[in-house]
């Protein structure tokens, strides 16, 4: 964090990779289990497949504890906007990985009741496919999201969309601000400026 | 037809059951809710009792008699489900199948199979043959649209049938004997029907197969929603089916009084122009010289400032519209009264120069389809039937081979239909006047006491010739007694927007400017009072700069307007064009406004046939793009000039027509919903047509059945619960009737709007006299043909092969007066201009006249034809 | 001394076997009748079996399968027959690996390998194409980057025990209801049946 007003040089350059490794090596999941896929990411937590070995083991009930977000199951209709307000509750830098097919897509329930896809509510950095997904089908995602995180990918692909939770910065500033372009900081490189 | 036959019962499975002495037994149990499996047997066809599959026991009877061939008699005891039966009908399959080879994976008919399905309900399970099966080459084109693939084949001759006795087109027939027989082609005749498709319809395997269909879809991808074909006015009713928002197919529904469950191969695989390549996806203005593409509110816009402009500068009668016989029932009444309501101008024409005046065809007393089957004797004025009209044709033709009926041919050339005529005159192309004072002396003999009306195709046989001529001789055919026309117009709904205004001098609901105009100034606020111009003239008007706003509403205007050169300086001429269109034609690329509109399949609605009959048109898919159906368009364009129509559904639109419009009166949309064959207006004269109840299907789990009883959800069935098959006809007979005195009568004729008299033409018609040929001369006779350069046929890939070459046929004699080979290339000069063409004998065509189809190639006809001219003469001149 | 007796567990367990499995490097063992990745199998001539029948989509729960049939061309055949799949994609954001399809397949052309490891950044890579279901031309798996592929998960893609015969009986003569023949690494009959 902070990071995206510093000019790149030989320290910085350094440090950024430092700050990326500290963010992939203590990424804590908020529990999300939402149907047969938590049995598995539970299962993932345990001893067999022990996501302590990525430092991931600390599923938080609490959002603001966590930086990942790990939609496991269908989510209903009703359940989106509460599905949402988690994800608003989650600190920056925050990724989200929408697990098994029905939180991807809905699944085989394509009907009224399920959201068609978690990415319609939540930006999605990773989907994994599976009916369940075992644990090493979740652990796949997870170290492709890790992989994502140290080379920097999901924040480029953030700065190129202008993605990001979609903070609305306009309304913070006071009215009267001097109307020098501000750099919005949604965990990104510089690039989404707006002029207020 | 009434049925007086003497009733008898016959037990079938221990149920009591009455029925017509003479009946087959097979559509007695049908019709009784006992399914007797069949292959060969069709409702519409001769029984053979080929197939063997619906063996019955008889009590009293030796060996067991097919269903299909055994009529019943008072006290027959049947078994359709005892132990021999069974053994009999497992026999029966397993032979079948010896030779049928297990390809279902692959067959287009897997799924949706008799033999699939019978071989399940009825068949033994397992086969006991393990012997190579029969192989051939497959699969084999049989004609441009139909492959063959003879190892499927169960010889059960209904193709074979269905050409021989309901096309006509024996063309294909059985070859060879025991297990290698086949339907073949005569060697030096493809099967070149135009009812082709309806023998992929009727196989009961996949032995034979559409090509544009093949491999497109399978069955259980499908979804059906039932429709009116819209390709010609016949209004064939059809299940259109969709897979991924594709259209695949489109299959016959049997309807009783209109197409009996038949297609012609240009209403069945015209479905692909739906989806031709070069359809618009977005409106487009002009804008330094090219049409460029751009928001729908932007060519709306400009489209109402250049109508408002010419309105401002020189009033209603400077705007014209011409179009409008392709959409539906709802957009042809939107337009009309966006032209004649708030624009207030009467230069609205649906006919593009090539039918008949509209008070010919709403002032003459309508006769019905079904009144063909009824007629003392039926008189084809009019165009070749086979060509324009080929389902009609197959309705006369049927009329004519089955039930005898007597046909009096008055033509100017052999057509389709002319071998089945009893007597024929012959004229000369304008001529039909003095033709028709002949006809009453030959129909004496033709009727012969025969009771029944007699029924006159009425039509313009060919767009050389102006309507003229026809007209006059409507006028004298009237005055023979008990006639009743059928006026046998081309475009698919043609009849719908001259019913609903889209004519000079007519308001919606077969009302004349001055009859109509109390009316509609109460309900519209204003309406036009002066007669305006027709098709030609209003080109005539425009070519002179007399018109400012010029709306050309979904027609390919210079490919179907006789007259090329007036149409060219009508559309140049006029002020401001605006199109609307499904693709940029050659008129809408020198438009000033384009605007995309849905064709059929994309939108829901209603359509009206040439007998007047109305019936649904159901929206499959949604449309490519951001094209809008015409009514939207119309009341879009009629807001932006300061009236909101106020109508956002097909069903408020619907009812308001049975509101205004006086021969739509009670039509509204809950009873279109109902009518299951469709409303013939106007209703009071048809109301004991009205068929209310649901269509009965014996079983309803057949996989085969073109619409489902649980099907189409936006269709009919919503409404209804499948109807037990009931015992006696009076029981259902009463149950029609509750309902149709149940019908909401309280909003007919329109609450509180003052009446208006329906026109009835006088036909005080003072016929012109013709002028007359001089001997050098060839009149040209051009009829169309069914394959032509129309946006249906030349958007369909698998139609546009079909289009024949053109050609000039002339009797032999002339070819030999010229001087020139068989084949060879003239020159062909009329008072409009000339073409190269080449010429061909033809001994069916009489000396004096020269025949070719309108609207082929890419210069013919149109470049010929004088539309201010009664007849079209030519002369030939060698190229040497 | 309860509030100790936690701890005697923890020490305990230090003398055991470790179980954990450490997953990039090593999976852990699948049960032979797993379903995981698709392929499309082709015959030993390099014909697909696959003839676009659209079966599999139309038995798929998920409707995650999407296949268009198209005619053969007599000089270049893609499969034998008439028709083959000219278009055959699977979702696999909607699969859920039921193995309807394989059941509803009639040459045995899409069969399921063991490889289960794969996740995408993008909804649109996971629908899988024709090219990269179908098998190379040893009839094995394809390995696609962004899959993890370890040991044989391609070794047995072979059709699997189907639940029950065409007949509907389970014991159908004793006999498993696949062709034993075609495709790579054909599985053993189970529960006493023979091929």
């Amino acid at each position: 964090m902070g990071m995206e007003q510093v000019g790149h040089n030989f320290m910085t350059g350094q440090l950024e990779d430092v700050v990326q490794w500290a963010r992939r090596r203590s990424m804590w999941p908020a529990a999300f289990g939402l149907a047969c896929c938590a049995i598995e990411m539970m299962a993932a937590g345990g001893a067999h497949y022990d996501l302590g070995r990525y430092g991931m083991e600390v599923f938080r009930a609490s959002p603001r504890q966590a930086d990942l977000m790990i939609v496991a199951g269908r989510v209903s209709q009703k359940m989106a906007p509460v599905l949402r307000q988690v994800y608003d509750q989650m600190v920056e830098p925050k990724w989200v990985i929408s697990m098994g097919v029905c939180a991807s897509s809905g699944g085989m329930f394509n009907n009224y009741a399920i959201v068609q896809g978690v990415d319609q509510i939540v930006p999605v950095d990773v989907y994994i496919p599976g009916c369940p997904p075992g644990p090493e089908t979740l652990m796949h995602g997870i170290l492709n999201l890790h992989e994502m995180v140290r080379t920097g990918e999901i924040m480029k692909r953030r700065s190129a969309n202008n993605g990001g939770a979609g903070i609305e910065i306009a309304n913070v500033l006071p009215a009267d601000s001097a109307p020098t372009p501000v750099t919005v900081s949604i965990a990104d490189h510089s690039s989404s400026t707006l002029a207020v | 037809m009434k049925d007086e036959r003497e009733i008898v019962t016959v037990t079938i499975d221990g149920i009591e059951m009455q029925a017509p002495k003479g009946e087959l037994l097979i559509r007695v149990a049908q019709d009784n809710g006992t399914f007797v499996p069949r292959f060969c047997w069709h409702e519409r066809m001769k029984p053979v009792g080929m197939c063997r599959m619906c063996l019955v026991e008889v009590e009293g009877v030796r060996g067991m008699p097919p269903a299909c061939t055994t009529t019943v008699t008072d006290g027959m005891v049947v078994n359709t489900k005892s132990e021999t039966v069974k053994k009999a009908q497992d026999g029966v399959l397993e032979f079948l199948l010896i030779n049928h080879p297990l390809d279902c994976p692959v067959c287009d008919r897997g799924g949706e199979c008799p033999l699939q399905d019978q071989t399940l309900a009825f068949g033994p399970g397992e086969s006991r043959y393990v012997e190579e099966k029969r192989h051939f080459e497959k699969p084999i084109p049989i004609s441009e649209l139909v492959l063959l693939d003879r190892e499927r084949c169960i010889q059960c001759s209904r193709c074979t049938r269905f050409a021989d006795e309901i096309a006509g087109d024996r063309l294909i027939d059985f070859g060879e004997r025991g297990g290698e027989m086949q339907v073949i082609t005569y060697p030096d005749d493809p099967f070149t029907s135009y009812f082709s498709g309806n023998t992929v319809q009727v196989c009961p395997v996949g032995a034979l197969t559409a090509k544009p269909y093949r491999f497109r879809a399978r069955p259980w991808d499908l979804s059906a929603v039932e429709t009116s074909c819209q390709t010609c006015s016949v209004g064939c009713r059809g299940s259109l089916e969709s897979s991924s928002n594709e259209l695949v197919r489109l299959l016959g529904v049997d309807v009783e009084p209109v197409n009996h469950g038949w297609l012609c191969d240009k209403g069945r695989f015209g479905y692909e122009a739906t989806h031709a390549e070069d359809r618009a996806r977005n409106p487009m203005i002009r804008r330094d010289g090219s049409l460029v593409e751009c928001s729908w509110p932007e060519a709306l816009d400009a489209a109402a400032e250049g109508i408002k402009r010419s309105l401002d500068l020189h009033g209603p009668a400077s705007i014209a519209m011409v179009g409008g016989s392709r959409g539906t029932n709802e957009d042809a009444y939107l337009w009309a009264r966006l032209a004649k309501g708030v624009i207030g101008t009467d230069n609205v024409d649906a006919q593009i120069g090539d039918g008949l005046p509209a008070e010919v065809v709403l002032g003459l007393p309508g006769a019905t389809i079904p009144d063909l089957d009824e007629a003392a004797a039926i008189i084809l004025l009019g165009p070749d039937l086979k060509e324009e009209l080929p389902v009609l044709y197959l309705r006369v033709r049927r009329a004519c081979v089955d039930l005898g009926v007597p046909i009096l041919d008055v033509s100017a050339v052999d057509h389709g239909l002319s071998k089945y005529a009893s007597a024929t005159i012959r004229h000369l192309p304008g001529e039909q006047a003095s033709a028709a004072r002949e006809i009453s002396a030959a129909l004496a003999p033709l009727i012969d006491g025969r009771s029944g009306p007699i029924v006159v195709v009425l039509g313009r046989s060919d767009v050389a010739t102006s309507a003229e001529p026809t007209v006059a001789a409507a006028a004298i055919i009237r005055e023979i007694p008990n006639t009743r026309f059928l006026v046998a117009l081309r475009r698919g709904n043609v009849r719908g927007a001259i019913d609903l205004g889209l004519a000079p001098g007519f308001l919606p609901g077969r009302v004349t400017l001055d009859a109509g105009a109390e009316r509609f100034v109460a309900a519209w606020g204003s309406a036009p009072a002066e007669v305006g111009l027709d098709t030609a003239g209003i080109f005539n008007a425009a070519s002179e700069g007399r018109i400012g706003a010029l709306i050309l509403v979904g027609a390919d205007i210079v490919n179907d307007f006789p007259d090329r050169r007036l149409v060219r300086a009508g559309v140049g001429g006029a002020g401001f064009v605006i199109c609307i269109n499904a693709t940029v034609t050659e008129a809408a690329a020198d438009a000033d406004v384009f605007l995309p509109a849905t064709v059929w399949g994309e939108k829901a609605g209603t359509t009206t046939n040439l007998e007047g009959r109305i019936s649904r048109v159901g929206r499959k898919i949604a449309a490519v793009g951001n094209p809008m159906p015409d009514f939207r368009i119309a009341s879009e364009l009629a807001l932006r000039l300061g009236t909101d129509f106020d109508l956002e559904t097909v069903e408020e639109i619907q009812d308001e027509i049975a509101r205004v419009a006086p021969a739509f009166a009670e039509v509204d949309a809950q009873l279109l919903k109902r009518a299951r064959d469709g409303v013939v207006l106007p209703l009071a004269l048809h109301r004991d047509e009205l068929v209310l109840e649901p269509r009965r299907i014996p079983v309803i789990d057949f996989s085969w059945e073109p619409i489902k009883p649980e099907g189409p959800g936006e269709f009919e069935v919503v409404e209804f619960e499948v109807v037990e098959p009931v015992l006696e006809a009076d029981a259902s007979d009463e149950a029609a009737a509750e309902e149709e005195s149940a019908l909401p009568v309280d909003i007919s004729n329109g609450a509180g709007l003052p009446d208006a008299q329906l026109f009835v033409w006088s036909a005080q018609h003072a016929a012109q006299p013709t002028p007359g040929r001089d001997n050098y001369a060839l009149r040209l006779s051009a009829g169309r043909s069914l394959y032509d350069n129309g946006r249906t046929v030349a958007s369909t890939p698998a139609l546009r092969a079909l289009i024949p070459a053109q050609t000039l046929r002339v009797n032999p004699s002339e070819i030999s007066r010229v001087g020139v080979a068989d084949g060879e290339s003239v020159r062909v000069s009329t008072a409009r201009g000339s073409l190269v063409l080449s010429l061909t004998g033809d001994a069916n065509v009489p000396a004096g006249v020269a025949v070719m189809p309108f609207n082929i190639g890419e210069t013919g006809v149109g470049d010929l034809v004088d539309v201010s001219l009664v007849v079209t003469d030519l002369r030939l001149e060698t190229l040497r | 001394m309860a509030r100790f007796s936690g701890f005697g567990v923890t020490f305990k367990q230090m003398f055991k076997p470790r179980i954990t499995g450490f997953y990039p490097k090593e999976k852990r063992e699948k049960p032979e009748r797993f379903h995981g990745r698709h392929v499309l199998n082709r015959y030993e001539d390099g014909m697909e079996k696959c003839i676009g029948c659209e079966l599999c989509a139309g038995v798929c729960p998920a409707k995650c399968i999407y296949v268009r049939g198209a005619d053969n061309s007599p000089d270049s055949p893609v499969s034998p027959g008439e028709r083959f799949g000219f278009v055959y994609e699977i979702n696999y954001l909607r699969c859920i690996h039921c193995d309807m399809c394989v059941e509803a397949c009639p040459t045995e052309a899409i069969t399921e390998t063991k490889l289960f490891e794969f996740s995408f950044a993008n909804r649109a890579d996971a629908i899988y194409t024709k090219e990269e279901l179908l098998v190379d031309d040893e009839g094995r798996a394809k390995r696609q980057p962004w899959e993890l592929w370890l040991g044989g998960e391609d070794d047995k893609t072979s059709a699997w025990m189907r639940a029950t015969s065409s007949s509907g009986d389970a014991d159908y003569e004793g006999r498993v209801n696949w062709s034993g023949e075609l495709g790579f690494g054909v599985r053993e009959p189970e529960q006493g049946q023979s091929l």
